[in-house]
């Protein structure tokens, strides 16, 4: 072949690359953050990334690199993953390669989870390569953007999606990270269904992205899994929320564990971590949506290796663990989650059970209490319905009190479906009137023995990922 | 057999009804309610009612005191279709719950389970029964065992997406009364009636702005009415149906000018057959209409974008919720969609923000992707952003089954007004005056949209046809009667409540 083709192509890959374009890394940098192939290489195993669409078509006289962004197949601790990453120095960013939809496709089919760095403005108003005259694509027929969002709609509750979002993030953008299971966001970023030159021309008013959208804002409405500081701390963040996928052959008790029975008092509040990380293994929490419906923890961890969600009540949160809408729906999802990846659920449970927040009154963490009274929503319906279609095991501790339905919110009632795996009360459980629709117990336990109970039924169970379809799309919310 | 064993009985059990019971009777009727057995006769079909468990007391050492423990349970027909019903007797412990009436709803879980039967619960009452004593250890509602294989709570989740559940709050309903009619799919309710808790409770019409209330109505007899009809289309198909007289009208429902509003429901009467419009949720998440109606007969779910709602069609939250929620419902019940397009597309802006649009919205277009029932669309005006993507999925492998468009049609990746502040940004800021700005930006939109409009939308092949309006109810018609309703042997998904 004639050497000179085969340079051309190789020249215009090269301009392609960070090394071909110094001015722009530096500004990246400037900014505090990593360029688009930096964060993937960061994310990515070392050696492992493929880059898929490097090129994108042949212009008047030559080959023309991909812009908008990059998109890769790689590893993460081993397991295949599809990695992409918009690239905002780029008129904005977008999805202009085409080759995203191609690698949804196969991470459907492979079920390989799915990383997404999402930065930019939605779709351009204008198509780029089409402007500069004659422009044949290698993509495909038109080498349109196409399926990206029918793509990871199938993926819903198959294969699982974590997305970061550093700077801002609106409209289609927005979108493609709403999608995923995890979203995890860096500090002074913006998400938002619609971003500021569409805010000015429908309203009139002039916002910064951040004022529009912040994702400190977002981290109090639940909209964000996790608030970080920057790119590395987020991509350290998707790195181990995508190991949970992965079981280990075992794991060690933490410290913690050694103080396990003085956490609880008979009356009063007490912190929930503080159990949690007594029974996980060491440094292995990993708590999603905490600042957001704090009656509740919703966390990753592991017992004895084995991946698990930590589903619990936090009597240290201002309404007391009182299961309020939004902590419905985070109980419901979290659980949708769960079911759909194959994690079984431990559940501790210390509730006084369902509340609803008074109509019209705009909520601070700190005045929850004030501004709830007990009541039921169709919202505190969700988490039954979701604990009950689970085939997930459920190990339960009722730590203390579980008024009304609040155990059935947090464990399920049913005898048809969705049995227990286990049943455990600690000594300070409180009997009585309240605690009708408990399901009672298979006994009550030193808390000190608590953890060893439930890693040996769970050795009973194995955990399978080798499902033939999904079991349901999961709620985004 | 000695005859006083059997007078006996009949003496003692003719106790329970209302003719032995005048002054429960009368009191009912001075609140302006049904007794709990006169609501029973008034939704289900005359004579069709077979009560069970009428004798049922817990209260042994007074017989009589508590006649059918405070719930009447049973099973009937409406429409001559099978169903099962609770109501819950507010002159008896004020409709209290017992172990012993849980057991008697319990049995309705199982049989509605075992026979894919309707379930309805007159839900008003205060609770749990002060009067009763329970043991630790053992609760009533997650043993189930003494009366079948579910429980009520789980035996509600049970049904979710297979069997209708349907609950009637009209009185006060507390506590574990609360959480039946808070559990259930459909959800009607009197004016003026309260949902809470022994400590405080919330009117129904507070309930109604959260999305907890499908429908309010002024009394007991309109809420049986609302029930009856509600399950009519889960229930049944029509052999055929007329056009409404609205439908006459139809051409001339858009106005001309395109910045002005309309009101969506009229193009639902015009559509929908006489008098089969039911409305789900009318007032929540306003911009979206979601109707039950009929067309030739056959049970459709119609939702559509509402222009003239405080969002003019925008999607936010709750209209999102409230869609994808319909979409989940009428792809269990293997009802065909039609959706009515003209949208802005989703909310935006820091209100629309705070409410978590930019996660919410992904419910929508996860649901219209994954239906499996058929979708016909109409686009009667526009669709920016991702207004297309979400009222008519997004296109692939899960494309409409019919792609329709009124002559008014107007198509655009974003709102046009929105890109031009985009691609004519320099000259927009350089503008002398509001006006001039303005002008630069209106003059770009109206030149994209003359590109995509109209009859050019069809000769892209952006819909299979650009129709006359009055063509359109025959032309979903015709594709309805292609594709009968299928049968199914198990359910689909369980619904989300909300």
């Amino acid at each position: 072949m004639d050497q000179k083709l085969i340079d051309e192509v190789l020249a215009a890959r090269a301009r392609a690359y960070d090394e071909a374009r110094p001015e722009v890394v530096a500004r990246v940098h400037a900014n505090g953050k990593l360029t688009a192939r930096e964060r993937i290489a960061a994310l990515l195993d070392p050696g492992s990334a493929v880059e898929y669409g490097v090129l994108s078509g042949r212009g008047e006289s030559d080959w023309v690199q991909t812009t908008g962004g990059v998109d890769f197949l790689g590893t993460v601790h081993g397991q295949s993953v599809v990695a992409s990453s918009t690239d905002f120095t780029d008129r904005g960013g977008g999805y202009g390669a085409g080759r995203l939809g191609r690698l949804l496709a196969l991470a459907n089919e492979h079920r390989w989870p799915v990383v997404l760095f999402t930065e930019g403005g939605g779709s351009r108003a204008v198509v780029p390569e089409s402007a500069g005259g004659r422009f044949l694509s290698i993509a495909g027929q038109n080498g349109l953007p196409h399926g990206i969002f029918e793509g990871m709609a199938e993926l819903a509750g198959w294969v699982p999606t974590a997305a970061m979002v550093s700077g801002p993030s609106f409209a289609g953008h927005a979108t493609m990270a709403a999608f995923c299971d995890f979203i995890v966001a860096t500090r002074g970023s913006s998400i938002g269904m619609g971003g500021p030159p569409m805010v000015e021309a429908g309203f009139g008013t002039r916002l910064t992205p951040h004022e529009l959208g912040g994702v400190e804002m977002h981290e109090q409405i639940g909209g964000i899994e996790l608030l970080v500081d920057d790119e590395p701390a987020a991509i350290a963040a998707v790195r181990k929320y995508l190991s949970y996928y992965q079981d280990r052959p075992s794991g060690a008790a933490a410290p913690a564990a050694n103080s396990i029975r003085s956490i609880v008092p008979n009356s009063g509040p007490y912190d929930m971590h503080q159990v949690i990380q007594a029974l996980a293994d060491v440094d292995s929490v990993f708590e999603l949506r905490p600042n957001w419906a704090t009656a509740v923890i919703t966390a990753f961890g592991r017992m004895g290796g084995r991946s698990v969600g930590f589903l619990a009540n936090q009597p240290l949160s201002p309404n007391g663990g009182a299961i309020n809408s939004d902590a419905a729906n985070k109980i419901a999802r979290f659980v949708q989650l769960c079911d759909a990846y194959e994690f079984p659920i431990v559940s501790l449970i210390d509730t006084p059970g369902f509340t609803v927040k008074l109509p019209g009154v705009a909520l601070k963490p700190q005045d929850e209490q004030r501004a709830e009274r007990p009541g039921v929503t169709r919202h505190h319906a969700r988490p039954l319905r979701a604990l009950h279609h689970r085939t997930v095991p459920l190990y339960s501790v009722q730590v203390r009190r579980a008024y009304g339905l609040g155990a059935a919110a947090m464990a399920g009632v049913g005898n048809a479906r969705s049995v227990p795996a286990l049943r455990l009360a600690w000594p300070t459980v409180e009997l009585g009137v309240n605690d009708k629709y408990t399901q009672g117990f298979d006994d009550i336990v030193d808390p000190a023995e608590t953890r060893e109970r439930i890693i040996a039924v769970m050795r009973l169970t194995k955990r399978s990922l080798e499902r033939a379809t999904k079991k349901r799309p999961r709620d985004p919310w | 057999m000695d005859q006083k064993q059997i007078d006996d009985v009949v003496t003692a059990t003719a106790q329970a009804y209302d003719a032995a019971r005048p002054q429960a009777v009368a009191s009912r009727h001075a609140s302006g309610h049904l007794t709990a057995r006169e609501r029973i006769a008034a939704l289900c079909d005359p004579e069709s009612f077979m009560e069970l468990g009428v004798q049922a007391e817990s209260a042994p050492n007074a017989p009589g005191s508590a006649p059918a423990d405070g719930v009447v349970t049973g099973a009937g027909r409406i429409d001559g279709r099978s169903v099962l019903v609770a109501s819950y007797d507010y002159t008896v412990y004020k409709g209290t719950q017992s172990r012993l009436n849980q057991g008697k709803l319990e049995r309705l879980m199982f049989l509605a389970l075992e026979h894919r039967w309707p379930f309805i619960c007159f839900a008003d009452g205060e609770g749990d029964r002060a009067q009763e004593l329970r043991g630790a250890f053992g609760g009533l509602g997650g043993m189930g065992g003494a009366s079948g294989r579910v429980g009520l709570f789980d035996g509600l989740c049970e049904l979710s997406g297979w069997v209708p559940t349907v609950a009637v709050v009209s009185g006060t309903s507390l506590d574990g009364n609360a959480a039946i009619a808070m559990f259930c799919d459909f959800v009607v309710a009197t004016a003026g009636s309260m949902i809470g808790t022994v400590e405080g409770q919330f009117t129904v019409e507070a309930h109604e702005q959260m999305g907890d209330i499908d429908l309010v109505v002024a009394d007991e007899p309109s809420a049986i009415a609302a029930v009856r009809k509600y399950l009519s289309y889960l229930m049944c198909d029509l052999p055929s149906g007329e056009p409404s007289p609205e439908s006459e009208t139809i051409r001339s429902l858009v106005p001309d000018n395109r910045r002005r509003a309309y009101d969506m429901r009229k193009v639902v009467l015009a559509l929908a057959d006489e008098g089969s419009v039911f409305e789900l949720r009318p007032n929540w998440g306003t911009s979206m209409i979601t109707s039950l109606v009929r067309m030739d007969g056959r049970s459709v779910g119609m939702f559509g974008n509402q222009p003239m709602s405080r969002l003019a069609g925008a999607i936010d939250s709750d209209a999102s919720d409230k869609m994808a929620r319909f979409l989940e419902f009428c792809d269990a019940y293997d009802i065909p969609l039609v959706s009515l397009i003209d949208s802005p597309g989703f909310y935006i802006g820091p209100e629309a923000e705070r409410a978590g649009i930019a996660r919410h919205h992904i419910r929508t277009l996860t649901a219209i992707h994954h239906r499996t029932v058929p979708l016909y669309c109409v686009q009667l005006r526009k669709a920016y952003g991702l207004g297309p993507v979400v009222m008519r999925g997004s296109g692939g492998h899960e494309p409409p089954d019919l792609r329709l468009a009124w002559p008014t049609v107007e198509t655009g990746g974003m709102s046009l007004e929105g890109a031009a502040y985009l691609v004519r940004r320099k000259e927009i800021l350089a503008a002398k005056s509001p006006a001039e700005a303005l002008a630069i930006r209106d003059e770009y939109a109206n030149t994209v949209r003359d590109m995509q409009s109209g009859l050019r939308a069809g000769r892209n092949f952006s819909f299979d046809e650009v129709i006359d309006p009055a063509e359109t109810r025959d032309r979903i018609i015709a594709m309805l009667r292609l594709s009968p309703r299928p049968q199914r042997t198990g359910k689909k998904n369980y619904l989300d409540t909300i």
